[in-house]
């Protein structure tokens, strides 16, 4: 079944080193959030410009 | 039964491969891979991918040319109209690339699948832009799993461009040895000490080149990702890679040619006006424009032939000229970084892997402007080999321009230099080109004593 997967050795250490940098940056994410919200609370709500957006499902 | 020819390049992935028949490139798809495929197609991917151009699209074509036991499909893509490596590419156009990659890595993760290999000779250029041209490289996702092909998507895409941005080194010539792409502990010794105070930088390359090099066993541990995660990793390469540019204060070769030169506003213009009527009546076929500068005349090429290739040994100028051809949205000038007297050659398992320059580049028109005297007077090569080397590349029409040794920039390139082969003169260019060509028309550049030629090969 994973037959295809040898010719790109993944390493373990891709994998180890992919979930620390998720761990990190998860972190960063929510000290963002955190630090947004604050900020929201003592200033008034401002329109979101969103930019080009590929999420498109179907 | 038609015949058939396995392109050299396509044997790694077990999932299908590229083939010519009847003067085209098809893909079969095998077995092993009919369910990735099915996903492809019925989850809206494909779909999307190549609405938005960012995929080449294909036609089924039901018959198995091949007739191996293992075919599920045969694929005809659109086919590209010239094949560019990643060590031809200015820093703007793996740039480029490696953004590409991402916007289809993060479309196919909303759609339930993943790029399984992330190599940079997975995209091409073509009408301007980069597109993905492998169709099997999308599977199934499993979220609970990371990226599989995130260490050599940095290898190939973002430390690359790393290195340029902080070091300014030409990665061109790093590329053309580091096929796979260059290693995370390579990068981390090339790049300076401030980049690690960047925490994207730190994580994926200070950290990788540490982590990855002291777990080469394999692992039982059970890992746990989430689709989350997945997009977040992604995001942080993209604002990782969005920032990076070249330092253009760099003094090139050509940095600023036909600005500083005094020969620039009325020699360009009359030349410009030769030029633009030997060219008036060619607007069939590939033009190659070599030693294009900052692409001036590629421009004026392209306004009537839509397969302009662009090709110089200065990066800087072809990645000037392909973020200005992109701004300008002019889609028929493809831009490469070639050294005409050092081009890249075949290389890869058995030399055939990647093809020479010469292989990929004969057109049915070559322009070799303010070109001439380089290649005799600074590199050397005799009269002889510069009409033999351009007579190969030419399919039917060459103009090039003779640059005499009266020439202020022939007095430049030869100040200091006493060796250089002589006779140097038109009636000598005229008698070698004359082998292989045939005269068509000549005309003085007014104010110079350079000449314009527009030649037939014979």
């Amino acid at each position: 079944m994973k037959l295809f997967l040898l010719y790109i050795d993944p390493g373990s250490g891709s994998y180890l080193v992919q979930m620390i940098i998720a761990g990190v940056l998860a972190g960063l994410f929510y000290f963002k959030n955190l630090w947004f919200k604050i900020k929201s609370f003592f200033s008034k709500p401002k329109k979101d410009d969103s930019s080009e957006n590929d999420n498109v499902n179907g | 039964m038609a015949d058939y020819f396995q392109h050299p390049a396509s044997f790694k992935d077990p999932s299908g491969f590229v083939f010519r028949a009847n003067d085209k490139f098809y893909r079969q798809v095998n077995q092993s891979y009919a369910d990735d495929y099915h996903l492809l197609m019925s989850s809206g991917l494909y779909k999307i991918l190549t609405d938005k151009k960012l995929l080449v699209p294909h036609a089924e074509v039901n018959e198995n040319f091949t007739q191996s036991k293992d075919w599920y499909k045969t694929l005809l893509p659109e086919q590209l109209s010239f094949i560019s490596y990643p060590y031809e590419w200015s820093f703007d156009e793996l740039k480029d690339a490696a953004l590409l990659t991402l916007r289809v890595m993060k479309i196919a993760v909303n759609h339930g699948m993943i790029l399984k290999d992330a190599t940079s000779f997975n995209i091409q250029f073509y009408q301007g832009k980069p597109i993905f041209i492998d169709t099997l490289s999308f599977e199934k996702y499993d979220a609970s799993k990371p990226w599989i092909a995130y260490r050599q998507f940095c290898e190939c895409f973002l430390f690359p461009l790393l290195i340029e941005h902080y070091r300014q080194i030409d990665v061109q010539k790093l590329l053309s040895v580091y096929l796979e792409g260059i290693p995370a502990q390579t990068t981390a010794k090339l790049l300076p000490r401030k980049s690690k105070f960047k925490l994207n930088i730190w994580l994926h390359v200070f950290l990788q080149s540490k982590v990855g090099a002291n777990n080469n066993k394999p692992s039982n541990r059970t890992i746990s990702f989430s689709k989350e995660k997945l997009l977040r990793l992604l995001d942080s390469l993209e604002s990782t890679i969005k920032p990076l540019r070249i330092v253009t204060s760099v003094q090139t070769t050509w940095n600023n040619y036909y600005d500083e030169t005094i020969l620039s506003k009325d020699y360009l213009d009359a030349k410009e006006k030769i030029f633009r009527d030997f060219i008036n009546d060619i607007n069939n076929g590939r033009v190659m424009d070599v030693g294009c500068n900052d692409g001036y005349f590629s421009k004026i090429l392209a306004e009537k032939n839509n397969n302009v290739i662009a090709v110089d040994f200065d990066s800087q100028c072809i990645n000037r000229l392909y973020v200005s051809a992109k701004s300008n949205n002019i889609t028929s000038i493809l831009p490469f970084c070639i050294d005409l007297t050092n081009p890249s050659p075949a290389v890869g398992f058995n030399h055939s892997e990647r093809q020479s320059f010469a292989e990929r580049a004969k057109a049915e028109t070559v322009t070799a402007l303010a070109l001439i005297h380089h290649l005799v007077l600074s590199k050397n090569v005799p009269l002889p080999d510069v009409a033999n080397m351009l007579a190969g590349l030419t399919k039917k029409y060459l103009v090039i321009e003779f640059v005499p040794l009266s020439d202020e920039k022939s007095q430049q390139l030869i100040a200091n230099k006493t060796n250089y082969h002589t006779p140097y003169d038109p009636p000598a260019f005229e008698k070698y080109f004359s082998q292989y060509f045939e005269i068509e028309r000549q005309q003085v550049i007014p104010t110079t004593d350079r000449i314009l030629y527009r030649m037939k090969k014979k």
